[in-house]
């Protein structure tokens, strides 16, 4: 059994179409991310799926129960907002216990379940107070708070850690994870946070003008991206994307003298293709040690950037760009030409035409 | 330059504004004591002292008495029922339905009218020889003949009430509909999932974030009210047997039509000092609303 089926939703504002026919399968226990820039349709996809939007054609099923016209009341859902949503007249307690009393639960089951659900989030201490007596990080855990103590079939997160500190939302994103872990919850959660999406859901879906990009584990959208937008949208910093030429097997870079020579799969599927992109994550590149065998390039240094962890150069080739994150010692001298070896088994062609993964 | 040049600098700077206000407010008003003490004619006479006769004869004439009940029937009644339907046109407003926009610009008209203009339209309206009310009513059956809606001592309030409640009802729907649209629609929206239905979530959600600004309407309404004027003047002239006649009119009555100038500024000063009360009462709710926000 699915707990979430998405059949070709469809969300049109007059001649507009926001959604492009979702098709999605979710099972229980799964954490998954929704990623995309803003307006590609993450939000209201997640509104459809709570029951705030309606979708203009396709349908929802929330464990296997077409909720389709169904108040979102009804839906077996809870979702936590960006601005936290709570309501600034209520104590906390009543905040988190509003929808039980909504449903009529008793008041004293009420009482057992709001105290459980703060000792779960370790806010026990904090059960009297108004909202507006919180901080960014105790509010987001009382509106977490809110959606955990219904015990709802799916919870649905809308950019939620967006409104706190770096520092904050880290934290945040350890606690979710811990939370997902622990009470093996079915999540849906919308970011445009590429790290939030790496790092806490069990898949993702990428979105790109209403439609699903590709849905897949975390690991398989890093390694193997199905296309180059999703290759450019994770990962920081980006992938280098390069246009090339292929003949003989051999990708030659626009621009530059050299080529590269693509490993023999790479070849087959390439087929007839002449244009091509070749994709090579930052980390992927190294500096040339020794006599350079292997896949090698060779880039003029223009800037250099210590992060901290990592030293971030930029260099080009022609007119393209090449960004390399190296170990923060390497020594690399600005202006100057350098060869950079290039791991080969990290190596992503996209077709020029169509953009996808070769 | 000391703190104490910028106080005087100040100072002088407003001075021409202070002129103006003690000649056409406080003089008036320092006047208007001295002549409460006295039983001056507002024509002839200059009158002499007469100590505290003039409140002492107010406060237990029946006159006053009975205005002071009018006017609080009138305040009570005319301001409940603006604030109810204020707050219903305002929810209603504020839903998404095509043409939303022309509403709530139609909406302001019997605010925007002056008051003379709106009474003299519901003099029309309760006409007794050709009011569109008594056509209406009797069209749809609800009385067998015409009837005179301000003449008669038991429906003229009432009428009253009810074309005061037209004109100023937009005023307090602008307000709560002002106050509506600062609810965040997460918020809404969050309480949908809750499961609220449509009376919880105005009850607990969206009461809380109209209180404020209505508490603010009802006291300024209420403040108008107690000194209504003009709507009565011009509708009834505080008849028919007096049914009608506010403070406001008993004073304009005493000291105009009666020429009575002495008696007529107590009974002023003492519209005042009740007035005054209730500003005193709003000055203190608004900056309550500041401190919590």
């Amino acid at each position: 059994m699915s707990a979430l089926e998405l059949v070709n939703i469809r969300k049109r504002y007059g001649t507009v179409e926001t959604l492009k026919g979702i098709e999605l399968s979710l099972a229980s226990g799964e954490f998954l991310v929704l990623l995309g820039s803003s307006g590609c349709g993450k939000s209201t996809l997640l509104n459809i799926i709570a029951g705030l939007a309606e979708a203009s054609e396709g349908d929802v099923r929330i464990g296997d129960r077409s909720v389709t016209g169904v108040h979102p009341k009804n839906r077996d859902i809870a979702m936590v907002f960006q601005s936290y949503a709570l309501y600034p007249n209520m104590s906390v307690a009543r905040n988190i216990g509003f929808g039980l009393e909504m449903r009529n639960v008793p008041a004293a089951e009420r009482t057992e379940a709001v105290e459980k659900t703060a000792r779960i989030l370790q806010i026990e201490n904090l059960l009297g107070r108004k909202p507006s007596e919180l901080s960014g990080g105790q509010r987001q855990r009382v509106a977490i708070g809110r959606a955990l103590v219904r015990d709802p079939q799916i919870f649905l997160f809308d950019e939620p850690l967006s409104n706190l500190d770096a520092k904050l939302r880290m934290e945040m994103r350890t606690e979710l994870k811990r939370l997902h872990q622990m009470l093996g919850t079915t999540i849906v959660y919308v970011t445009h946070d590429q790290i939030e999406a790496m790092t806490l859901a069990t898949r993702i879906a990428v979105m790109r003008d209403g439609q699903i990009e590709q849905l897949a584990t975390p690991d398989e959208i890093y390694n193997r991206p199905a296309t180059r937008y999703v290759a450019s949208f994770v990962g920081s910093p980006p992938m280098n994307m390069l246009d090339a030429t292929v003949g003989n097997g051999v990708a030659h870079i626009d621009g530059s003298l050299s080529g590269i020579l693509l490993p023999h799969d790479v070849q087959e599927r390439a087929g007839k293709a002449r244009n091509v992109i070749i994709g090579i994550r930052p980390e992927s590149l190294s500096l040339v040690s020794g006599d350079g065998k292997g896949l090698t390039i060779d880039a003029k240094v223009e800037v250099v950037e210590l992060t901290g962890p990592e030293l971030v150069v930029t260099s080009t080739i022609g007119s393209q760009r090449l960004t390399a994150s190296l170990p923060p010692r390497s020594t690399v001298t600005v202006g100057t030409p350098q060869r950079f070896s290039i791991d080969a088994s990290a190596l992503h062609v996209f077709d020029q035409a169509t953009e996808k993964r070769m | 330059m000391t703190s104490n040049w910028i106080t005087t600098r100040a100072w002088f700077l407003m001075l021409p504004l202070l002129i103006v206000m003690i000649a056409v407010i406080g003089w008036p008003l320092i006047d208007t004591v001295r002549l409460s003490f006295t039983d001056a004619k507002l024509v002839g006479t200059q009158g002499s002292f007469v100590g505290l006769d003039n409140y002492v004869k107010i406060l237990s004439g029946t006159n006053f008495q009975r205005a002071l009940v009018t006017t609080f029937w009138f305040a009570v009644l005319s301001v409940a029922l603006e604030m109810v339907i204020g707050v219903l046109a305002a929810l209603l407003l504020n839903q998404q339905f095509y043409g939303r926009s022309v509403l709530r610009a139609l909406m302001i008209l019997p605010w925007a009218l002056p008051t003379v203009v709106n009474a003299t339209l519901w003099r029309l309206i309760y006409n007794p020889e050709y009011g569109a009310l008594n056509a209406a009513l009797l069209q749809m059956g609800l009385i067998d003949a015409y009837r005179s809606w301000l003449g008669e001592p038991n429906t003229a309030l009432a009428s009253l009430i009810l074309a005061d409640c037209w004109k100023n009802f937009p005023l307090v729907a602008l307000i709560a509909l002002a106050a509506l649209q600062a609810v965040p629609r997460d918020i809404t929206a969050a309480s949908m999932v809750d499961g609220a239905g449509a009376w919880s979530r105005f009850r607990f959600v969206i009461m809380p974030y109209l209180a404020g600004p209505l508490m603010v309407a009802l006291v300024l309404r209420t403040i108008e009210a107690f000194k209504v004027f003009d709507i009565i003047w011009v509708m009834t002239r505080g008849g028919p047997a007096n049914s009608t006649r506010t403070l406001s009119i008993l004073v304009y009555q005493e000291a105009f039509s009666f020429q009575r100038a002495g008696s007529g500024a107590s009974l002023a000063l003492i519209v005042t000092l009740l007035v005054t009360v209730l500003a005193v009462a709003y000055a203190a709710l608004i900056r309550k609303s500041a401190g919590a926000s």
